[in-house]
């Protein structure tokens, strides 16, 4: 299981820190038990439109995908995502961010993903499944209050223009 | 592994094909909504959902300015969870250090409402008396069937100790009253 430790730790081997260690690799296992059950889950009823797979042979680090969800004008779209895993997984949110460039009120030009759940509204119930669910439905329905890209959250109320634009922009950027 | 890996007994659940896929759903039922597996020292929360009491622990540690469920996000805390007892399983339980126990079980006795309460000579014996306007005190300490006194603390508790000892002490310091009356 050596491989499955959080990168940010497997490199220390200070004997002071030796104590601290064991208690994170304690710590690691649980979060690799958890996310080894999250990964059988997904496979065993894996849902429309999405799917997540461990990056390498990491666990803490994992490459999701999303559909554009029907009847929206992100139909057709498939966007890939990071995920990585803290060490404090469960009970912090993962790190999220679009690998494909997504045009969205509410992910930014670096991929950055504006969503309550993955900061304060998180709890240790969300996994893997419902965070990419959640980012499908964010896709659907963006907060157009709060946005992160202005002129996506501007061109959003005439979905003609939007949707011409997204479509520009997405087979422009999608081999990246 | 692909979609029809649900059908493969899984190497932890022994079984037929069908009973393993019953037993796994038992299994499932009993799980930890943090960790996701078999809850071990199991607690449950007011709203009923099941937790590990680590996994809990450690929920409740991380932000401890807004405990909630992570289930159902109901107000949850560490007196409000109720420790779930499985049958010979307190043995081989592993003493963590670092994990503080799990809240003990509380068991309050049932409010006892037959006969006089002022008359409970059983359990926990009570007595009182008034000093101060004759008539009246005699009422107050005599006639107070109405409202039932608090029922007495659980035996072996501390407050149960205590309470024996003052009731001890009142009863000489009656005691020397009516010989005090009686001499003088």
């Amino acid at each position: 299981m050596a491989q499955n430790i959080n990168p940010h730790y497997a490199s220390s081997s200070n004997p002071s820190k030796q104590n601290e260690d064991t208690i994170k690799l304690k710590d690691n296992h649980a979060v690799s038990k958890r996310l080894q059950k999250e990964l059988m889950e997904l496979m065993r009823c894996a849902d429309k439109g999405i799917s997540a797979f461990p990056e390498s042979e990491n666990l803490f680090k994992w490459i999701g995908t999303i559909n554009g969800p029907l009847d929206t004008v992100y139909a057709g779209h498939k966007y890939k995502l990071a995920l990585e895993f803290p060490n404090s997984y469960p009970y912090a949110p993962p790190l999220v961010k679009f690998i494909t460039p997504c045009f969205h009120p509410n992910v930014d030009t670096c991929g950055l993903i504006c969503l309550d759940i993955l900061k304060d509204k998180w709890t240790a119930l969300y996994d893997v499944r419902t965070v990419l669910l959640s980012i499908q439905s964010l896709l659907a329905e963006p907060n157009t209050q709060s946005p992160l890209n202005q002129q996506a959250s501007c061109l959003w109320a005439n979905q003609g223009e939007y949707k011409k634009y997204l479509d520009e922009f997405y087979n422009k950027h999608k081999d990246l | 592994m692909a979609e029809t890996s649900e059908a493969k007994p899984s190497p932890s659940a022994p079984g037929g094909d069908a009973g393993g896929e019953e037993e796994k759903r038992d299994e499932r039922m009993l799980e930890c909504n943090i960790c996701l597996d078999t809850a071990r020292d199991a607690v449950v929360s007011m709203c009923g959902h099941l937790f590990c009491w680590p996994c809990l622990h450690q929920w409740l540690e991380t932000r401890p300015s807004r405990q909630v469920c992570p289930v159902c996000k109901a107000a949850i805390s560490r007196d409000k969870v109720i420790p779930l007892y499985g049958r010979g399983n307190t043995k081989q339980e592993d003493p963590r250090n670092k994990v503080p126990p799990r809240p003990a079980g509380q068991r309050t006795e049932p409010e006892n409402n037959s006969g006089f309460p002022g008359f409970s000579f059983g359990e926990g014996f009570h007595m009182s008396f008034g000093i101060g306007a004759f008539p009246f005190g005699v009422f107050t300490s005599t006639f107070n069937f109405g409202d039932p006194r608090p029922s007495p603390a659980p035996r072996g508790t501390a407050q149960y100790e205590e309470e024996q000892f003052l009731s001890k002490i009142f009863l000489w310091v009656a005691i020397l009253f009516v010989l005090w009356l009686i001499f003088a």
